[in-house]
């Protein structure tokens, strides 16, 4: 509801990051994450003093908002929103392509926040777009691309594959 | 050592509420999973997962080496698994559980969750690992669906039997398996209380055994279909009413020996029942159907069609003043003995009635017609087919006072002209229509139905919503109406025609798509000349016929001569009776061709 009630000037609120700095954004644009909406409605009133978020820096909150930013006019998520459009398809738009195009470092730590903050959208791109990363490697190259120790014997590595067989089949 | 068998967590463990629907047309691909759904626990674990036996200095900085070197080894297995959650393809997933240890046990529960079981080479493969006593993950525990149903008619006792050890299976769909009898399902179903739904449609074989293990087994059971088991009787069934309570979906398709005893039972003990599709149990009497809507609150969904026995009393018996405001479909096809004051009591009873199909209900005049009008906009899909003593003056009142209705059938509603057609031309939202056989109406009331519609007074004019026109044997009809119809319904995808002389011409039927055959139940009944009138345009039929009359302007002179090719070789419409019968059938598949699932789908 805060998102209509904005036609005059929107709302301004303070977040204080894991960093100690103290970001002013739109109450409509944080209010993306229903961690940040929830924990406004129980301050109640007028929201002056500023919110801490122990949990995320200030470089990511940037990059939080700047998504919550584009999409501040989208439909508010709701409980039921599991369409199956998008659970498994890695299908992402254009923009949210381009805002996902950051460093591992960045990308993870977005997926975190998102999650921490609880904005289902942004975590879904997330997943996306590490999914897309995955799909139609072999589990070498998916080692090489995330940096990750092959902790299988070989023993084990052929049990798996060879359990797993029908998994191949088309 | 890392082969302990220990079972794993699956991460679809925690999902309780599956709706269980049993219906096979909503099988393969309802995987409803989603981790989204649980995210939401994970709010305070931003922290990677460290397992509290690392809880000491070198532990930890090993861990943060990691995550400095790896980045993604920061998210927690929840996150991982909402990640592997998006990769449809099974092959992706292997690779996952090839990468490493902790990748294998975040993606193994989503692989197995659903294996692939529908080619013999892939079943066989599932069921090895399954009997592997050393395998490296517990499979067993880890399949929550179980589909058998493309392998269908080939699967046997012998291939189910090595799967019983998979006791967490949440929905089992052995549709069409009709080799199987209750010596594997027995124990199949024997120790797993996670068994939502079970679909043995069309297994013949089993019997009360097998429901029996249900009953005493599967405590949650929510969806039941067990169409065509003709040997499951009322003793079991009303066990399995008795102590699964909370079941919601039931088909009990064509099984014909059940009685009211387990219907009732039913209808007492489980007060979640949302659907319950009783078609062909035509030994149901009204009491078995009067506690089914007086004793089920939510039920949302009640499919009598053929239960030939049920009166107007299953109705008129319901608690006085009484309403089901969730019941929203009602499927009362060919219930004969229905009269008019039957209806009248349903629509006061149900006043939120969205589907109503009253086909060959064919003693209901334009009373009921005119008692359904009570519904108003609720009412979307409506069916009067066959309920041949209608007239004008019910249907005109109804669209009057039902304008939101979607889907209209009055096949067969001979009295009816084209003063109905043209009220149900002003429906705004009509996007099925059904008059095979109104043999009354004209080229007027086709071009008053193609006319774009004018929302409100004012209101912008949008082309007409029309996606399925059936006008079988509405002999009067000519090229000039439907040339108009295919020009302003820009969303037609079905245009049925058979028996309209006007388009038996062989430059035409080159679009019309073939005439039923083998696999058609019906087909048998199809002769010759029902060949030879058959027309029935859909998808592209419908687009090629349009771009042909819009492009050769000589059809339209042709037209205006009102000869045609082959009228010398049309015999006129024999009247006889079988000739009749035949003319029926054609009439029911033009019906029901390709339609079912936009019944089914219309909820």
């Amino acid at each position: 509801m805060a998102a209509t009630t904005s036609i005059e000037t929107p709302q301004k609120i303070l977040l204080t990051t894991s960093d100690n700095v103290e970001l002013k954004v739109d109450r409509d644009v944080a209010e993306r994450s229903i961690l940040i909406k929830n924990l406004l409605e129980d301050l109640g009133g007028e929201g002056t003093e500023a919110i801490p978020i122990p949990n995320v820096n200030e470089a990511v909150m940037k990059k939080v908002l700047e998504w919550c930013e584009q999409h501040r006019k989208d439909a508010p998520a709701t409980q039921d929103d599991d369409s199956d459009s998008r659970k498994k398809s890695t299908d992402i738009d254009e923009w949210d392509q381009k805002f996902m195009q950051v460093d591992q470092e960045m990308l993870f730590e977005i997926i975190l926040a998102a999650n921490y903050l609880d904005i289902k959208a942004l975590l879904d791109v997330g997943c996306k777009t590490v999914a897309n990363m995955i799909k139609g490697k072999s589990p070498d190259e998916i080692r090489k691309t995330f940096n990750i120790q092959n902790d299988f014997t070989p023993e084990e590595e052929d049990q798996i594959r060879r359990e797993n067989e029908w998994a191949e089949d088309r | 050592m890392a082969r302990s068998r220990r079972p794993q967590r699956s991460p679809s463990g925690s999902r309780s509420d599956t709706s269980a629907s049993t219906s096979p047309e909503r099988g393969v691909d309802d995987d409803n999973d989603s981790f989204m759904m649980q995210a939401n626990d994970s709010v305070s674990s931003l922290a990677p997962s460290i397992p509290p036996e690392f809880d000491n200095e070198a532990a930890r900085r090993e861990i943060e080496e990691r995550c400095r070197i790896s980045p993604i080894s920061r998210l927690p297995a929840e996150l991982m698994i909402a990640i592997f959650a998006k990769l449809a393809s099974p092959g992706d997933l292997k690779n996952c559980m090839l990468v490493s240890r902790e990748w294998s046990r975040n993606s193994v529960g989503l692989l197995w969750h659903r294996p692939r079981t529908d080619k013999w080479s892939s079943l066989h493969n599932v069921v090895k690992s399954v009997r592997t006593v050393n395998s490296f993950f517990d499979y067993p525990s880890l399949i929550k669906r179980l589909n058998l149903s493309t392998l269908a008619g080939d699967v046997s006792d012998g291939t189910l039997q090595p799967l019983r050890a998979c006791k967490r299976v949440e929905r089992m769909t052995l549709t069409n398996c009709t080799k199987l009898s209750d010596l594997s399902l027995v124990d199949m179903i024997q120790g797993n209380r996670s068994l939502l739904a079970l679909d043995v449609t069309g297994l013949e074989n089993i019997t009360d055994k097998t429901m029996e293990a249900v009953a005493n087994n599967c405590i949650r059971l929510q969806g039941l279909n067990i169409t065509n088991c003709k040997k499951i009787t009322d003793k079991s069934l009303a066990e399995v009413a008795r102590l699964c309570r909370h079941v919601k979906r039931l088909k009990f398709n064509g099984c014909s020996q059940l009685t009211d005893a387990s219907i009732i039972a039913f209808a007492l003990n489980c007060r979640h029942i949302l659907e319950i599709d009783l078609h062909d149990c035509r030994l149901l009497e009204d009491e078995s159907i009067t506690a089914l809507i007086s004793e089920g609150p939510h039920l949302r969904e009640l499919r009598l069609a053929h239960c030939s026995r049920i009166t107007d009393n299953a109705f008129l018996r319901l608690p006085q003043e009484a309403t089901f405001d969730s019941l929203r479909i009602l499927d009362l096809t060919d219930c004969g003995e229905l009269q008019d004051a039957g209806i009248q009591k349903i629509v006061q009873a149900a006043p939120r009635l969205r589907n109503l199909v009253l086909a060959k209900c064919r003693q209901l005049t334009d009373r009921a017609v005119l008692a359904i009008t009570r519904l108003g906009k609720n009412l979307h899909y409506i069916h009067l087919g066959h309920c041949s003593r209608i007239t004008d003056a019910g249907v005109i009142q109804l669209v009057k006072l039902c304008n939101r209705i979607r889907y209209i059938d009055l096949a067969c509603c001979s009295n009816l002209t084209d003063n109905s057609v043209h009220q149900l031309a002003t429906l705004p939202k009509l996007k099925r229509i059904g008059l095979v056989k109104c043999g009354n109406i004209t080229d007027r009331s086709i071009l008053a139905l193609a006319k774009p519609k004018q929302a409100g007074h004012n209101g912008p004019v949008t082309p007409s919503s029309l996606e399925r026109v059936h006008l079988s044997y509405c002999t009067n009809l000519t090229l000039a109406g439907i040339h108009a119809l295919l020009n302003n319904c820009p969303r037609l995808t079905h245009l049925s025609l058979t028996g309209v002389q006007a388009f038996l011409r062989e430059d035409l039927i080159v679009f019309c798509r073939e005439a039923p055959s083998g696999s058609l139940t019906l087909a048998a009944e199809f002769n010759d000349h029902q060949r030879d009138v058959f027309c029935v345009f859909s998808n592209h039929g419908v687009t090629r016929l349009r771009n042909y009359l819009n492009q050769d302007s000589r059809i339209s002179a042709y037209e205006a001569d009102g000869t045609m090719y082959d009228e010398t070789d049309e015999p006129d419409v024999i009247m006889n009776v079988t000739a009749q019968a035949n003319i029926m059938a054609i009439d029911e598949m033009d019906e029901d061709f390709g339609e079912n699932s936009e019944v089914m789908g219309q909820d």
